[in-house]
This record gives structure tokens, sequence and C-alpha cells, in this order.
């Protein structure tokens, strides 16, 4: 029990530091309301130092998982809170100022940095999931508080619509994938995840025990906005508050990408075979429509936010090549190993993603709505340069151009892809970075290129330098990040090496065929 | 960048190491001996201090780049050059004073080394400093100081942005051109190369609103950049060929050392024909950068630049780069059958045809340009005639006396708003404040017309005809330099009689000056209104203040005393510069010269000499020398006395034999119309720029176009094609986006079980088929 205690160390240091912010957040005193996202920047800052100092998690099937995963997690979280911070404030606060007084329960300013670090809890407690019990609490734990976040985030209808689609949604993902964790209980007998991958090693993969590892992969496809369950995704990015978009975009995603890989695991990948047919057959298709679907849709939009979120898609197309791919033979470096382009990309994305979106943050329009009309960042270098310099530079970093951050990330998906032997999904990922390149190039070309017009007069500096920050720091990260790539790469390969112990039931022959495969569905 | 392992260290040194070894023998073989270039010994490390040289102009490229953004508005970039280069000049004087006598390197840091198997390609940043370098820098440094003084002045119209533009432009010259003399290795030299290709391109495209600037700058670029590919496969081929890139590994390398053996008994078949290939493509490179036939034609329209930038780069410094890259390569060039002739007779083609036109030319700078093609063919002929000594020689003095010319050409232009056609000048030199332009210009065209004795233009020109004569089978060279020099002699002194002396008359150019705020606005000749014939009466033109004064007086100073230098050590090395070349890569003892004092001495002991070689006949009875001296001065004599009675003015009791008494008119009108159209025909040129158009530019143009439609119809039609069908594709699907929440929730759950029912079926189907 105390072994497990000390895995989640960050998990209770940020639970505690919910706690008091639920309390603050609603504090009479405006000084101590405002000390509250200070709080929770404390609150992540000590959670990183406990996750840095994480023990190997003995038993399981990526022991060195926690410490970077959580590290990364923080640090992203930072950046989030400071994109954050501000946003339900500001109604409430302006109200005070007009002399209303502050009335803690018409106030939901204290749930809004609650639920934002109740879901950072969830995604560590994801990574520390050992148990399928566990990993369906944490991965709930994560999107629940964003359902409301959400739908809070701003006082407009579309908020609402988008919070109402998300949940409903969401439930729909969540039972999928539910049942298929019910399914793979039903074949192997047990919940833990290591115990899980002991059955399949030593049993072969039953055609229950598979059916269930697909639903469960396709259900938790919504975490990560892969089709078929990417459908929310643009309607919730539009509908929520720019920096809560900026959020999904990072939070619930990698979330769904730390529990595919301990799911994955339990199968395990085959030196040369990979993963076992049916999963890397439904891995490829999802990959490859995923990635096509997204970047295609991008194409058409004028709203600068659906084209983000259609990105976001494309973007877990990538990273899918790499969870395909799998962790290489243990002491591959980094450029071998898929999971750790995995985890690096999450990394990567989580800060370019948020540098987009905090120069959308980071200005509105005249009458207080959201910028978000490609009209609306036309010229931005030119009216607001910095603003400009961090769009330019995140968005060509997400487009994998060299030598930013970005193409160090896609670089790694790219050469795990080509060494595990699956040609063929590198070429679609390669095609795609093409296709995404006309639209990226298009939000260069919009803020660098054009001259800001009539629009200088519809857009203006929203009032929160915490976003401007952000985005300054995002867009450093994408610079400086490369001068430190080597430490953050190697921390990823370590994180990503699966335990020696680990039993493979991918290293067995393939299953004998199952005469009920086909009433299982 | 890539960081050399300490492994391959040490198998650099245990490489270098053997091959100075087995360098020795070939050395010690009687007829190499007697042949060899000069073989590189081991090369140690020279002090760090010699870094400063390349380095400060650098920092004055950086500080004027600072200048020009903060605005400044001051003479503070023309004195910050100054000062550095100042200082970098002072350096390389102790460089010079400090040699003892064998070569060293500087490393600044590692710059290229890449390892692949058994092979590796090293280029520092670091530089080789033997008397050849020091004789290129010395004289670099030396001009670029004097000229930034020079241009303080003259530049001063411009002072703000463009003043900051011009000497940044001029540090990062004088940066590149000392990596191009002082690299190391060919990449360093390369770097060099193009640094100085680039300030050209940037300081002839000064005045970038105008049209004849711009266009001027892009012909130079372009020219240069076809020399610059045969310079770069040069730099392949000899890496290919010798696995080596630094010069210090490569003249003690076992290869090359045979190869000079072979080629010193004329035995050129037994020499890879690889080997001799590098020759004749550095060679090309040359011919780029020092203005060579057929690649010359850029030099005279690089005269739009700044006068100051014509004088240091166009005239002394950057286009004898050509010179350099041959002198240094030397053992390469003498290991190629055909690369030395070739040299030697473009070098003569380019004397004549230069100065041919620079007869029938008016502009007093194209004049100044021309000459300088026409005396850069000379070094080439004097190199192609393996007299390294005499071609190094004449680039020293041609430095010192065309820059001088230059920049009394630039005084005039200066002071009379633009004004270069020396139809509209006239009796400069007699015009108030006009005196020491008048007489340094007097100094400078003497030197290049080589008046014997007196000028140290004679002596150096005199060094590379004799070689002429003395080697066999060139007495055609020789004597089409001999005509050439009479030809210069005549132009040269054709601009003097007409623009410094005769009646004063001066019709302003087209540059508006409206500055006579400036320093020495005080100093306006006033006197140049009063004369009758004046067109603006309004025009005064200005007289040079003290710095163009003290520049040109240093240079008209240098321009004689290098006649010193002819005498010093004049025994055994024929004179300083040989001293300075006996010590380098550049060296090249040649057996003609030897057998030719043999032979007027009557002494016969060198008549078995390495086969193939006979002793030359002497000319007119005489040591080639002494025949040359006469024959050249007599010669520059005629061609002035020429030049003095078809242009020279009437006056001082017929001193001046010529009859002009107008600035336009003069006796030579009377004579070109005899010659029907050949002097309009050299007035254009000869129509080379024409003739270029026709066979080289017009056909790639159409060429171009036919790719300009094939890219447009296809190529884009099929990107259009490739971009168009995401979007087709995008349209599609669009209306599953719908909205709505049930549809997303039918379209999840739909997705779902049809990915389910497609990944076991395709599965099934695979595990069936297998």
């Amino acid at each position: 029990m105390s072994e497990k205690l000390a895995l989640i160390v960050p998990e209770i240091l940020l639970f505690i530091t919910t706690c008091i912010v639920m309390i603050t957040g609603q504090w009479p005193q405006r000084a101590v309301r405002q000390f509250t996202p200070w709080i929770c920047g404390i609150g992540l800052i000590a959670a990183a130092g406990a996750a840095t100092a994480t023990p190997d998690a003995v038993g399981t099937l990526f022991p060195a998982l926690i410490p970077y995963t959580k590290v990364i997690i923080a640090m992203v979280g930072l950046l989030l809170l400071l994109l954050l911070s501000g946003t339900v404030d500001r109604d409430i606060e302006t109200d005070v100022d007009r002399g209303l007084k502050f009335n803690p329960i018409n106030s939901n300013r204290g749930e809004f940095y609650a639920f934002f670090l109740f879901s950072l809890t969830g995604l560590m407690l994801t990574v520390s999931a050992d148990d399928l019990i566990w990993m369906f609490l944490a991965l709930e734990l994560t999107s629940l508080p964003t359902y409301i976040m959400v739908t809070i985030s701003t006082k407009e209808h579309k908020s609402r619509e988008a919070g109402v689609k998300y949940f409903f949604l969401g439930a729909l993902g969540a039972a999928t994938f539910l049942y298929g964790f019910a399914m793979l209980y039903g074949a192997t007998g047990t919940t833990n995840l290591a115990g899980i991958a002991q059955h399949f090693a030593t049993n072969g993969i039953s055609s229950i025990g598979m059916m269930g590892m697909l639903v469960a992969l396709l259900g938790i496809c919504f975490k990560i906005a892969a089709f078929p369950m990417h459908f929310y995704t643009p309607d919730v990015y539009q509908g929520a508050a720019s920096p809560v978009s900026a959020m999904l975009a990072f939070v619930p995603k990698t979330a769904g990408f730390i529990a595919m890989i301990l799911l994955l695991a339990t199968v395990g990948w085959h030196a040369e075979l990979g993963l076992p047919g049916e999963i890397n057959a439904l891995l490829w298709i999802i990959a490859a429509f995923t990635m096509t679907l997204g970047n295609a849709l991008a194409l058409i939009q004028r709203s600068v936010k659906r084209m983000l979120a259609y990105s976001s898609i494309a973007h877990s197309g990538y990273m899918m090549v790499g969870l395909i791919a799998g962790p290489g033979q243990s002491g591959d470096p980094f450029w071998r190993n898929g999971i750790a382009a995995v985890l690096f990309y999450l990394l990567c994305y989580g800060v370019m993603t948020t540098g987009v979106f905090a120069v959308l943050s980071a200005i509105e329009k005249r009458n207080g709505q959201e910028a978000d009309d490609i009209d609306d960042i036309r010229g931005l270098c030119k009216s607001y340069p910095a603003l400009g310099w961090v769009l330019v530079i995140c968005t060509l970093s997400m487009l994998g151009f060299p030598p930013l951050l970005g193409f160090i990330g896609k670089f790694g998906l790219f050469s795990s892809g080509v060494s595990s032997g699956n040609i063929g999904l590198v070429v679609v990922l390669g095609i795609n970075s093409a296709i995404a390149a006309w639209y990226y190039l298009g939000l260069i070309a919009a803020a660098y290129l054009d001259s800001p017009g009539d629009s200088v007069s519809t857009v203006t500096a929203s009032p929160f330098v915490s976003r401007k920050i952000a985005g300054v720091i995002s867009a450093g990260c994408v610079v400086l990040l490369l001068v430190f790539a080597q430490p953050l790469i190697e921390g990823a390969r370590n994180a990503a090496a699966l335990s020696p112990a680990t039993p493979n039931a991918a290293d067995h022959a393939p299953l004998a065929p199952d005469p009920r495969h086909d009433e299982d569905h | 960048m890539i960081q050399l392992t300490p492994q391959l260290t040490t198998l650099l040194s245990t490489l270098t190491n053997p091959m100075v070894a087995l360098s020795d023998p070939a050395a010690a073989d009687p007829h190499a001996a007697a042949t060899t270039a000069h073989a590189v010994g081991e090369v140690g490390h020279g002090p760090a201090w010699v870094l400063l040289i390349p380095f400060l102009p650098l920092l004055g490229f950086v500080l004027n780049a600072i200048y020009a953004a903060i605005g400044n508005k001051s003479k503070l970039p023309a004195w910050t050059t100054v000062g550095l280069l100042a200082v970098a000049f002072a350096t390389t004087l102790s460089m010079f004073l400090s040699y003892d006598g064998s070569p060293y390197t500087v490393h600044a840091f590692d710059w290229i080394q890449v390892h692949f198997g058994d092979k590796s390609m090293i280029a520092d940043f670091s530089f080789y400093v033997d008397k050849l370098t020091i004789l290129w820098m010395l004289f670099v440094t030396g001009l670029a100081t004097l000229i930034a003084l020079y241009a303080s002045e003259y530049m001063s119209n411009d002072i703000g942005t463009g003043y900051c533009r011009f000497f940044s432009a001029f540090g990062l010259f004088v940066f590149s051109m000392s990596c191009l003399v002082m690299g190391d290795n060919l990449l360093m030299l390369y770097l060099g190369w193009e640094g100085v290709g680039l300030c050209s391109y940037l300081l002839i495209g000064y005045f970038y609103k105008k049209p004849s600037a711009v266009a001027a700058a892009k012909k130079a670029f372009i020219v240069n950049r076809i020399g610059d590919l045969g310079l770069a496969l040069g730099i392949y081929l000899t890496f290919v060929h010798f696995g080596t890139l630094e010069f210090a590994e490569l003249f003690s390398n076992e290869k090359l050392m045979g190869y000079v053996a072979d080629a010193s008994v004329g035995n050129f078949s037994a020499i890879p024909g690889q080997a001799q290939w590098i020759a004749l493509l550095l060679m090309i490179g040359a011919f780029g950068k020092s203005a060579q036939f057929p690649l010359y034609v850029w030099l005279p329209d690089a005269m739009e630049g700044p006068t100051p930038v014509s004088a240091l780069i166009h005239a002394a410094t950057m286009v004898t780069a050509g010179v350099y890259l041959i002198a240094r390569m030397y053992p390469v060039f003498l290991v190629s059958e055909f690369a030395l002739p070739t040299v030697a007779w473009i070098g003569t083609i380019t004397a004549v045809l230069a100065a041919t036109i620079g007869m029938a030319q008016f502009d007093i700078k194209r004049i100044m340009a021309y000459s300088t093609v026409s005396q850069l063919g000379y070094m080439f002929a004097g190199l192609g005639l393996l007299t390294t000594t005499g071609a190094a020689f004449h680039v020293l003095t041609h430095a010192f006396f065309k820059a001088l010319l230059f920049l009394a050409c630039g005084a005039v232009m200066h002071g009379f708003a633009g004004q270069l056609d020396l139809r509209k000048l006239s009796g400069v030199a007699w015009m108030k404040g006009w005196g020491i332009v008048g007489v340094t210009m007097l100094i400078g065209c003497m030197n290049l017309a080589g008046l014997p004795y007196i000028t140290s233009g004679f002596y150096s020109k005199d060094m590379i005809i004799a070689e002429a004569f003395v080697t066999p089978g060139y007495s055609i060279i020789g004597w089409l330099l001999i005509v050439t020099a009479i030809l210069t002699a005549y132009y040269t002194f054709r601009v003097y009689f007409r623009v410094f002396v005769g009646p004063q008359h001066a019709e302003p150019g087209n540059e508006h000056h409206d500055h006579d705020d400036h320093a020495h606005g005080e100093e306006h000749n006033h006197d140049a209104g009063q004369h009758g014939d004046h067109h603006s009466s309004g025009f005064h033109p200005h007289a040079p203040g003290w710095a163009v004064n003290v520049v040109l007086a240093v240079l008209a100073f240098a321009s004689i005393a290098a006649i010193s230098l002819a005498y010093i050590d004049k025994a055994e090395h024929h004179g300083w510069v040989g001293s300075m070349v006996h010590d380098s890569t550049a060296y090249f003892h040649s057996p003609y010269v030897e057998q030719a004092h043999h032979a007027a001495e009557g002494t016969a002991h060198a008549v078995d000499g390495p086969v193939g070689f006979k002793a030359p006949k002497a000319v007119f009875g005489m040591d080639a020398h002494t025949a040359m001296i006469l024959i050249t001065g007599i010669g520059g004599i005629f061609g002035v006395l020429v030049a003095a009675f078809f242009h020279g003015p009437k006056g001082w009791q017929g001193l001046f034999i010529g009859g002009r008494t107008e600035a336009a008119k003069c006796r030579m009108d009377a004579v070109a119309r005899r010659f029907g159209p050949i002097p309009k025909m050299a007035e254009n040129k000869w129509y080379v720029d024409e003739i270029y158009h026709a066979i080289l530019v017009a056909p790639l143009r159409v060429f171009s176009h036919v790719l300009h439609w094939l890219d447009k119809l296809l190529v884009d039609g099929l990107v259009n094609l490739f971009g168009f069908l995401p979007r087709l594709f995008a349209w599609v699907i669009r209306p599953s986006q719908s909205g709505v929440l049930q549809g997303y929730a039918v379209n999840m759950a739909g997705g779902v079980v049809i990915l389910l029912v497609v990944v076991i079926v395709v599965v099934l189907r695979a595990g069936g088929a297998a």
C-alpha cells in the first residue's frame, strides 16, 4: 500500500491544492481570491517536484513512466494555468467593481480552478494506473471536470451547447471503453494490467479478450479525438473559451494516449510483426482516417478555433503512428522508440497548441467577444508584434518546420514508423503533413504578410497579461527547448522503456482461430 | 558542426608526419630539386594576435551595422573603420617583421569536420601565414586603410544610413579578403572568395536606386558565378584526388610532389588526367574574379560603384584574387600540361583586347577599368610564363598606382558633380586647389605607362615581358605585350592630356551637389566660374579636402618608392617581391631564367638541363632583361609622345607638342575619322556584350520562357489538382459535422461497429490467405 502511495504523491499534493483553492476562490476578500491562481501554481510546482522523486513502479509495464510524464503534465499545466487564470473571474470581478457585493453562492470561480486541478489530478492518476478500474476512474476524473469547465467558460449560449454535447458524447465514449474493459475482465479474470498481460502471454489472446481490447481502444479514441469518436471536437473547441480549448487539446488527449499505451502494453509489440493483427489493423485505419479527416476538414475552415480543433484531430492521427510502431527493442535509441516519440510529441503538442490558443485568448473583438475568425488575426505581426510572432513560431512548429520543437517531435514519429516497418503509414503521415502546411501557412500568411486593414478596429488586446506571457513562454519553449531537446528526448526514451520482465503476448505464435469469432460482434 | 574526436587528432598527425617524411626523397632528387615547387615542411602554430587582422574589419562591419541601426548621422563609421583597419595594417606589419621564415597556421575555431569511412574533410577556421600571405595582406590592409580615409570624405554626401552601409560593407570586404588570402584551406579561400564577391555586389549596387548600378551589380555577380562554378569544381576535385583541402597538407602531399617531379622533366603522361583538370577548373575561377577574357565584361560596368570601391575592390585587391589563387596553388598548376600556357595566352589576349577598348573610351573611370583588365592580363601572362615573382610584383605596384589613378579620377568626379567625360573637362590641374590631384595623377599615369627607371610600374611590367622572351615559344606573347605597353602609355596619357592640362574648362555632371554646408564648403573653387566657356555659370567645382589629398600623396609616394623593391635582394631573388615569393608555395625556380642568364654570360654549363628545356637565344644579342628595358622604355615614351601630339594642349612655347585649344577638339578626331568604323567599334567594346547577349542571354531567355509556361501550365496545374483533392474530400465529408448531437452519437456508434467489422474481416481474410 505504501509503495502505491509513494507513486501518487503528486496527485495527493494536487488534490490538497484543489481543496484549498475551492475555499480561497470563494473568499470574501478580493486579495485572497486573486491569490488563488498562485496557489494553483505552487501546487503544480510541488507536484512536479514530487514527480521527479517518484520511485520506479515495480511490477507495472512501464516502470519509469511516471516521473517524466507527470513532470511534463505539471509543466504544461503551469502554461495552461497562465492561460486559464482570469477566464471566469473577469465578469465576477467586474460586477464587484461596479459595487455589487461578492456572493460566493453565485460565483463559480473557485470551482473553475478546482476543476482544472481535478482534471490534471485525473490525468496524473491515469499515468499511475495499474488496474482497469483505476484507469477508468482516472480517465473519468480527467474528463468530468472539463465538461463543466466548457459550460461555464463563457456566459454565452454556445458554451452551454458545447458542454452538453461534450458531456453526452463523452458518456457514450466512456460507456464504450468501459464495455471493453468489462470484456477484458471477462476474458482474463483480472483487472490488473500486469495480470492481464500475464494472462495473455501464457494463454494467448482469446476472442473475447481481443474484442474487449478493440472496443476499449475505440472508446478511448474519444479522449484523444480520433476517428470515429472525433465528431464532438470542433463544436466543443469552438464553443468553449479559447483557454479551455487549449486545455482540452492537451489534457484529455494526454490521458487517452497514456491509457492506450498502457492497454497496448498488455498485448505487447512483437519484435517483427508488431501489434497483434487485429489491433494493428484497427489502429492503422484509425490513424490514417484521423489525420486525413482532420487535415482535410481543417483546410476549409475560416474559424481559427475550428481549424485548431481539426488540427488537434490530425495530430492525434500522427501520434498513433508512434503507438503502432511501439517501443522497439530494449536499449533502442529514441528514434526507434515509437512510445518515446508519442510521449515527447505530447509535450511538443501541448506547448505549441497552448501558444496558438494563447494568442487567440490574448486578443478579443471590440465588443468583448472572442477572436476566432481568420480575419481577426490578419496583420497581427504589425498590430501586436509579440503576439504575431508567437503565432508564427508556434504554427511553424505545429507544421513541423525545422529546426523548431515540432520538427523534432514529428521526426521521432516518422523515424519510429520507418524503423518498425510501417512505411505505408509513414507515407500517409508525410502526405498529411504536406496538406497541413496549407492551412498552417495560411494562418502564418494572414498574421505575417497581410496588413491589419479594417480588422485593426475590430480586434484589441484582452486585459490578461498572463495570457500574453503564456504565449511568449510557449514560443520561447518551441525555440529554446531545441537546445535542451537531448535531455527531454532521453527522458522520453527512459520513460517509454517496457519493463524487461513484461510477458509479451505478441511474442507468441499467432492464435488458434476461435470458432466463436464471428458471433462476438 | 562535427567535433573533432581525440582519436582523429592523433590519426591526422600520424597522417601528416609520414607525408612530410616522404616528401624529402622527392626534394632530394637532383632533377626535381632544380624545378620543384617550394615544399611545405612541418607547419607550426603562430601567435594568436594574427587573428586581429581578419577580425578587426569584421568588428568594423558589426559596429557600422549597429550605427546604421541606431541612426548615426556623423562621420563616426568612417573613423571607426579607418581606426580598425589601421590597427589591422599595423598587425600585418608586425606579422611581417616577426616572420622567421617558416610558415605557420593560426587556429581560430573548428569549422567543418566531416568524417566518412577512413577519410575526413577538415576545414577549420584557421589562417595560414607564409610570405605570399604577408605580401598580399600588407597591401590589402594598407590600401584599405588609406582608401577608407579617402572615402570618409568622398562619401560624405551620404552621411547617415548610406554612410554606415558603405563602411559596413567595406569592413566585411576586408574581412572576406583576409579569409581569402589567409585561409589555411581551400574552403576558407572559397568563403572569402564568395564573401568578396558579395561585398563587390553590395558596393557596386550601392546606389541601388540607379538602374544602371543595379544592372552592373547583377552582371558582376552572375558573371562571377560562372567562374565560381569552376573554382568550386576545382576544390571538389582537389579533395577527391588529394584527400585534403588544407594547404599545409596539400603541398606536402606525396602524390603532388611526385607529379611535380614528373612535370619538371616534361613527363606529363605520368600524371593522371584528374590531377591535371584541377588546375584548369581553378583557372576558370581565377578568370572570373580577375576579369580575364572571356569573363572580363563585368569589371568595366562595376565602375557604377562609388570610386573608393572601384579603387580598392575593382582595381587593387579583389581582382587580384585570381592571381593569388594561381600563385597559391602553383604546384597544382605546374602539374597540369595545358593550364599555365592557357593562363599565359588568355592573359595576353585580355591585355591586348582591353587596351584597344580603353583607347576609344571617353569615360575616364571606364578607361581606368579597361586598363585594370589589361594590367591583370599582364599578371596572368606572368603567371603563365612561370614568373610568379613578376606577377606578384606587378600586383603590388599596380595596386598602388591604380588605386592612385582611381582615387584621382574619383576626386575629379566628386568635384565636378559626377562628370567623367574627358571631352567635357580640361585643365583641371591648373584650377585652384587641384594641384595635388594633378601631380599625383601624373605620377600614376607615368607608372601605368611604364616610363623607364622612374616608375615602379616599369620594373614590374618589364619583368613579365622579359620572361616572355626567355621562355621558348612565347616570344609572340612578348611582342604582343610590348604593343600593349605602347597602347597603354597612349591611352593613359590621353586622359592626362585631355583632362588635367590645357585650357580650363568644366561642365558639371548631372549629380546634384547641393551640399554647400559640408566640411570643406569654404574651399570651393570660385575661380572656375570665371572662365568664359562655362556652361552653367552657377556651378562651382569643389576642390578635394585634406583626406583626399593626403591619401593621393601617400599613394603617389608609394608608387615611386616601390622602385626600391626591385633593387632589394636583386641578385638573389630578382627583388624584394622575389624573396617574398621564394618562401611560399608560389615559388617556382624557372629553368629558363637561369639558362638565359647563363647563355648571356657565355657560361654553357646549364645546357645539360632537364630534358625538353632548350636554352633560348638572347634577344638582339643582349640579355633579355636589358633588351626589354630598352624596348619597353622606348615604347612607353613613344606612347606618351603620341598622346601628347594628338591630345596634348597647345602652349608653354611648344613644350606640349599638342595643338588642343578646346576641351572637346583635338588632332585625334581627324585621325579617327580616317579609320572609318573601327574607333566606333572599339568605343562600343567590340560589341562583346552584344555578342554575349545574342549567343548566351537570348537563347537562355527563350528557354526560360518555355520552362515558365511549362511550369505554369503543367506543374502548377498538377499542384493545384493535388491541392484540390483534399478540399474536395473535405466538402464531401463536411455534412458529417452537422452539429446535431444525436447525429454525432449515431456517427460514433456506427463508426465503432463498422470499424470492428472491417478489422475482423480484414484480419480473417489475411489469416485465411495465410
